[in-house]
């Protein structure tokens, strides 16, 4: 097996945070290894430890047990090589949102920077906006501009907590879109946690599955589909109602009856 | 159409703010109208303007009013400079909070008129005095505000500055500063506020000159006129320097003038 | 908490050190044990209770006076659009006087007499308490007011049940600022208005005596009696917080 730059490890992760005095289990026993370029969405119920996941592998959480190596390395502090689109957006307030966009941009020039602005404000449709603060711009926009930060530093690993949780449907489509084809041109790692099960096939090599109370991975199912993916083929629907069955919510699609 | 109509709406809320200015100079007058006071004790709205008038044309006012605004400015780029840096370092650093933040709340605590009998016996009663006497005024809001801003920058923006790899000055710079913005602002305008209460303080307990040594002398004098005009002249300095603050926070908080999209 | 009491535990020990060598004279800065000398000797006297008991007394009238008219005041024009145009413009040049200018003026009017102590105090207490029940007032959430309108709450049951409560972490601001605020215009209020007891006589008295212990005896009474004041309202505020912040959290 070769291994390339930026392959992610998790191993036997648990995690868990003090509240009120006792110990709270969050994450339990996660295993994962994600091979670099790989697309992975995770889904799973609110409160089951997705963004605890994303941030120990940002890290931003220490204190867990069990390895989470990038490169065969512990990872022990926040670095460049990985980015994040958090789920609140977090856009600096008093950065216009130009100057947002280039928050992470250090020891370019002015005119580079400009560059790599304007090309990733245009690239998640906020041209224009360059000059507007944070509080001028809808919630939608606010996490688009927050996607555009996080891809100018361009990252090895980019982590996103649902950041198309605030777009209208037309617009989701879109934004999924181009976050593939981001994707298939930058070759880097996404891991992208999502409550849309379309969203999580239309854009994962692997769907990863978890459970609550403690979080655990339940399941990872392999998305064979050649890209751009249909989302209304058979294929598609199938493997969408047995996710939606993991949830015991696994209503027969009408879809299903036709054929 | 409409923008006229506003217009019309604005203009007649300036109007409500005159009335009752109107009726406290009417009553005023009326009450010296019709002697319901002594001479000592309140004369007519006019004769306080024309002793302004007076004091403004000897030039007497003019040297009151600087030596009183040398003192205000000495006192509070002392006390407000020192306030900030320290309240800068308590919120970077809980080792220093912990070390000075509960002598400095401690400090506090002591009414810092107290402390004018205090500061004349060490320094004297000459300028010095006073412009320590100020500063320790201006220090106070200061550092806390400072230490307040500082220390309040939410957690999530001092996270991104992590993702971001952001060191000292950069952080500084662009996270912590304009985070804590606000705060050192609102600790700007306490801490003017109360050097100019602490300059009339220190001129009424004991000066040579300033706006407060004008209102004392004139007191002792039973010259009503003149106290009103003094306390009409701190007021309107007060004002002016509340004014240019107002002006410097739009300025430098543009991000947080907005319209708020979720009033509906 | 070591950490914390360091600082003044060394602050102590130089004190002790530069006025026991006589590197700095007595007249500058007493020994720390004459103070206590001095503190417990006023003490046992029961003068120092005195002062401390008609001090309290302006402090306290003139406090709650201020509170309650700045309170009332406060929830006029923030209630109403039209009394906030009319008053609030007047009030906020008003404000501008610094509160220790209006002593001379109020002396002339009152003479040297218990009211004009007291005046003074409520008017520094009113003003911050004023201000934060007013932004307090505005800055309830239109969400709250929309949602009891919704239950049908009428004017009285509004700013009863919704109002003055939303409001009520800025109204507490309000009176710890009222408080602080009075406790500093006391003692200017004492020093500056003559007066035989009180504990800015006591300070004042040392002045001219040139009794430095005094001075400082009377400096750390009027600190911890403001400490001590500060803690009961803070304590009241974090009592008033805890109620709320269970809601907030979520
Ligand atoms: N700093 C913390 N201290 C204590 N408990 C925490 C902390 N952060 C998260 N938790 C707890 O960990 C659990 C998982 O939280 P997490 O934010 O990872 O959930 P999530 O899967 O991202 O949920 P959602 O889909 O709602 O965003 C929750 O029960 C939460 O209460
Ligand atoms: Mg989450």
């Amino acid at each position: 097996m070769s291994i390339g730059k930026g392959i992610l490890e998790i191993k036997n992760l648990s995690k868990s945070f003090i509240v009120d005095n006792n110990p709270l289990q969050v994450l339990n026993d996660i295993n994962i290894t994600i091979p670099p370029g790989n697309f992975v969405s995770i889904i799973g119920s609110s409160g089951c430890g997705k963004t605890t996941l994303l941030r120990i592998v940002l890290g931003l959480e220490t204190n867990y047990e069990g390895d989470a190596l990038i490169d065969g390395e512990q990872i022990e502090g926040p670095g460049i090589n990985r980015g994040i689109v958090f789920q609140d957006h977090r856009l600096l307030p008093w950065l216009t949102v130009g100057e947002n966009v280039a928050f992470g941009l250090d020891g370019k020039s002015r005119k580079e920077t400009e560059v790599i602005v304007d090309e990733h404000l245009k690239l998640v449709g906020l041209n224009g906006f360059k000059s507007a603060y944070p509080c001028q711009l809808s919630g939608g926009m606010a996490q688009r501009a927050a996607i555009a930060r996080a891809l100018a530093n361009k990252p090895e690993i980019l982590l996103l907590d649902e950041p198309l949780g605030s777009l209208d449907a037309m617009t989701r489509m879109h934004m999924q879109k181009e976050l593939e084809r981001i994707w298939l041109f930058e070759k880097i790692t996404m891991i992208l946690v999502t409550h849309d099960v379309e969203e999580a096939i239309y854009l994962g090599d692997k769907v990863v599955i978890m459970s609550s109370r403690p979080g655990v991975i339940k399941k990872i199912i392999d998305i064979p589909f050649t890209r751009p993916r249909d989302r209304s083929s058979y294929e598609f629907m199938q493997i969408k109602s047995e996710i939606l069955e993991e949830f015991h919510l696994g209503v027969e699609h009408p879809f299903i009856y036709s054929i | 159409m409409s923008k006229s109509l506003l217009k019309r709406f604005e203009w007649k809320d300036k109007l409500l703010a005159f009335i009752v200015p109107l009726l406290v100079l009417v009553a005023w007058q009326s009450a010296v109208s019709l002697q319901l006071f002594s001479e000592m004790i309140l004369v007519p709205p006019l004769t306080v303007m024309n002793t302004l008038v007076d004091l403004a044309r000897t030039g007497d006012l003019t040297n009151n009013i600087i030596s009183s605004l040398k003192r205000v400015l000495s006192g509070f780029l002392l006390g407000a400079s020192t306030g900030f840096f320290l309240g800068l370092l308590m919120g970077l650093s809980s080792l220093l909070d912990r070390f000075v933040g509960p002598l400095i709340k401690a400090c506090k605590q002591v009414p810092q008129f107290a402390l004018m009998p205090l500061i004349i016996l060490w320094f004297g009663i000459d300028e010095v005095s006073k412009v320590v006497f100020i500063s320790i005024g201006a220090f106070f809001p200061m550092v806390f505000n400072t230490y307040q801003g500082v220390s309040g920058v939410p957690k999530k923006y001092r996270e991104l500055a992590r993702v971001f790899n952001y060191k000292s000055f950069r952080y500084l710079t662009k996270v912590i500063l304009p985070g804590a913005l606000p705060s050192i602002i609102t600790g700007v305008r306490h801490s003017l506020g109360l050097s100019w209460m602490f300059v009339v303080g220190a001129e009424l307990f004991g000066s040579e000159s300033g706006v407060g040594y004008m209102m004392v002398w004139a007191r002792q004098l039973f010259q009503i006129d003149i106290v009103m005009a003094g306390l009409f002249v701190i007021g309107i300095i007060g004002f002016t320097m509340n004014i240019i603050l107002q002006i410097i926070e739009k300025r430098v908080l543009r991000w947080r003038v907005s319209f708020d999209g979720r009033m509906a | 908490m070591l950490v914390s009491i360091t600082l003044p535990v060394l602050l102590i020990l130089f004190w002790q050190l530069i006025t026991s060598t006589g590197y700095v004279s007595p007249h500058i800065l007493p020994l720390p044990k004459n103070v206590i000398k001095i503190f417990l000797s006023l003490f046992s006297e029961e003068r120092l209770m005195l002062h401390i008991v008609i001090s309290l007394r302006r402090v306290m009238s003139g406090f709650l006076i201020g509170i309650a008219a700045g309170f009332s005041f406060g929830l006029l024009i923030g209630l109403s659009r039209t009394g906030e145009k009319i008053f609030a413009p007047f009030f906020h040049a008003l404000r501008q006087v610094p509160m220790i200018g209006w002593i001379p003026l109020i002396v002339m009017w009152f003479g040297m007499s218990e009211l004009p102590r007291i005046l003074v105090i409520a008017i520094s207490a009113f003003y911050p308490m004023a201000l934060n029940t007013f932004t307090g007032v505005r800055n309830v959430p239109s969400e709250y007011i929309e949602l009891a309108s919704v239950y049908g709450y009428k004017r009285l049951k509004l700013i009863r049940r919704v109002i003055i409560p939303a409001a009520l972490p800025s109204i507490i601001t309000g009176i710890t600022l009222s408080l602080g605020m009075s406790w500093v215009i006391l003692v200017a209020a004492e020093l500056l208005i003559e007066t035989p007891v009180g504990i800015g006589r006591l300070i004042s008295n040392g002045r001219e005596t040139c009794n430095m212990e005094q001075v400082l005896v009377g400096i750390i009474t009027v600190a911890l009696l403001g400490f001590i004041m500060t803690m009961m309202i803070e304590k009241l505020a974090k009592v008033v917080e805890r109620g709320r912040s269970i809601h907030q959290e979520l």
